[in-house]
């Protein structure tokens, strides 16, 4: 297994702490891959995560490029589809939100004029059940519970690092962890015949979240001009 | 002048370990010239007063024992390195050249890698199953994946000790991220099985084939990932799809590629529990399972 130019794990974050993680680590050598150093010390360059996909909207008309919202229990996730990722394009074009589904996506990192921040760019979609969703919030905790704790003991360099950019209320991300484990834990109502309700769920958020996904939807305006560019 | 002090006693001692006595004030005396006159870089000058001291005592570079540092396999991880490593020899597979004298697989407790010994090596041949020091081999990177080298300053040395393999089964749980290319209902050659491409097999060219099913893909626990192949039996215990209801679907649909395609979309995404033997870069599956756990358990012992 000693393997050199090794695939990138695909790592485990919140929303959350996902829409905060604003500092891209770039390094010099060729062909090295660009990671964005999230808020708890970790580095991502892919990550896996299962959410309900709330929408899907072409940015324009007919360019068969989309946008897609994926929610977990503590936020939103943006992500961009294009026909660059024939996969994930694929499952996509038959789903209806909402839905809950399970992405394996590179991370982009966008740098705006005032702020920059972070989107996926999915490699591959797959519509999954709310177990799959159960383990995912489970396992994304207790990976994110680790790193709070390697951020105490400012044992990484990465830790150190984060620490210098975000200096971050550790307290804060393990309220955000209690509270996405307690919405799994919490009695699951159906609604839909033989599926579960995810989305009502989604309706329980709290108030302060939907302000976040509101500024990502502004912010994001400036930067589909870009791709747009790009893509022609 | 300490750093001087220190190569000096690096060099005699190199010498001495051979059986070779030098004179430490020559050897100071000359990596001082070199080192502070002439401003050559250290190792530089290290090895030319080596050389010259081999020349001087008539000595070939072979009875000199050179002191790679020993490491373990997993410490491998770029090419062009000389080190020792004690491990076994895990399989011998067939030499493809009359170049290459062994070809197998070596590991310790730590790893298990690929090992070449060239003919013009000329080393006595290893045992499968045995222990061996492997002294001043060298690292290399073939087809993206690290090796070792055993070459004509080499020595293999049979150890008295068992050296331990990394378990060779392996129990990960983690999510299905990627189903990778050669997956799903694919060809094989009947001569020597290697999957073919459009009935063309890479070594006997257009031969006859055989159906198989399998899939290669990759586990990921957040943390670490694994290649994993799975194959027929495997694949029917999940999804109920064995050879057979491959093949019909294929010719249902008209195309061999729907097999993947519903492979994907009931598999990408899911979490398993896989239980394999560890080979150089796959883990081949014995049991793998739809992960089933008690979440509220779980999440309540981390709450």
């Amino acid at each position: 297994m000693n393997r050199i130019g090794r695939r990138e794990v695909a790592r485990r974050i919140f929303a959350y702490e996902f829409n905060r993680s604003t500092h891209k680590i770039e390094s010099k050598e060729e062909k090295s891959p660009i990671y964005v150093l999230t808020p708890t010390g970790m580095r991502c360059n892919r990550v896996f995560v299962v959410g309900v996909l709330l929408d899907k909207e072409e940015t324009r008309p007919d360019t068969n490029f989309w946008r897609i919202r994926v929610s977990d229990p503590t936020g939103v996730f943006i992500g961009y589809v294009g026909r660059f990722q024939p996969d994930a394009l694929e499952t996509l074009l038959e789903v209806e939100p909402p839905e809950l589904i399970a992405v394996v996506a590179k991370v982009r990192h966008f740098e705006g004029e005032t702020r920059s921040f972070a989107s996926l760019r999915p490699e591959s979609i797959a519509v999954v059940d709310s177990d799959v969703r159960d383990y995912w919030v489970y396992e994304t905790a207790k990976l994110t519970l680790n790193r709070i704790k390697a951020m105490e003991k400012k044992s990484s360099e990465d830790a150190i690092l984060a620490w210098q950019i975000y200096n971050p209320d550790l307290e804060e991300y393990r309220s955000i962890v209690k509270q996405a484990l307690t919405t799994i834990l919490e009695p699951v109502v159906k609604v839909r015949e033989g599926r579960e309700a995810e989305e009502i769920e989604e309706g329980e958020e709290p108030e302060e979240l939907e302000e976040l996904e509101e500024e990502i939807f502004e912010f994001e305006e400036e930067e589909w001009d870009l791709s747009d560019i790009l893509g022609e | 002048m300490d750093k001087i002090a220190e190569l000096t006693e690096q060099i005699v001692k190199r010498f001495k370990d051979s059986g070779f006595d030098v004179d430490p004030k020559e050897v100071s005396k000359r990596l001082n010239l070199l080192i502070h006159e002439f401003k050559v870089p250290e190792s530089e000058a290290v090895r030319t007063v080596t050389n010259y001291l081999m020349k001087e005592l008539e000595i070939s570079r072979e009875q000199l024992v050179a002191e790679s540092p020993l490491v373990k396999v997993s410490d491998i991880t770029s090419p062009g390195r000389w080190v020792s490593l004690k491990a076994k020899v895990v399989q011998l597979w067939d030499a493809t050249s009359p170049n290459v004298s062994q070809v197998g697989l070596i590991g310790d407790e730590t790893g298990i890698i690929k090992f070449v010994i060239w003919t013009k090596a000329g080393k006595g041949e290893v045992e499968e199953g045995k222990s061996y020091l492997f002294r001043n081999v060298v690292t290399d990177s073939f087809a993206g994946r690290m090796q070792v080298n055993i070459n004509r300053s080499s020595q293999i040395v049979e150890i008295d000790e068992d050296i331990q393999l990394p378990p060779r089964e392996l129990e990960v749980v983690g999510a299905l991220v990627a189903i990778q290319q050669n997956s799903g209902l694919i060809r094989r050659c009947k001569l020597c099985n290697r999957t073919m491409t459009k009935e063309v097999c890479p070594v006997h060219g257009k031969t006859e084939g055989y159906d198989d099913l399998r899939i290669k893909g990759v586990i990921d626990d957040g943390e670490n990932f694994y290649e994993v192949i799975l194959n027929e039996d495997n694949i029917r215990e999940l999804t109920g799809i064995g050879l057979k209801e491959a093949r019909k679907m294929a010719e249902e649909r008209l195309d061999r590629n729907a097999v993947l395609t519903e492979l994907k979309n009931s598999l990408l995404g899911r979490y398993f529990r896989v239980v394999g033997t560890r080979g150089e870069r796959y883990l081949i599956v014995r049991e793998v399972e739809f992960l089933k756990q008690d979440i509220r358990e779980l999440a309540g012992e981390l709450l």
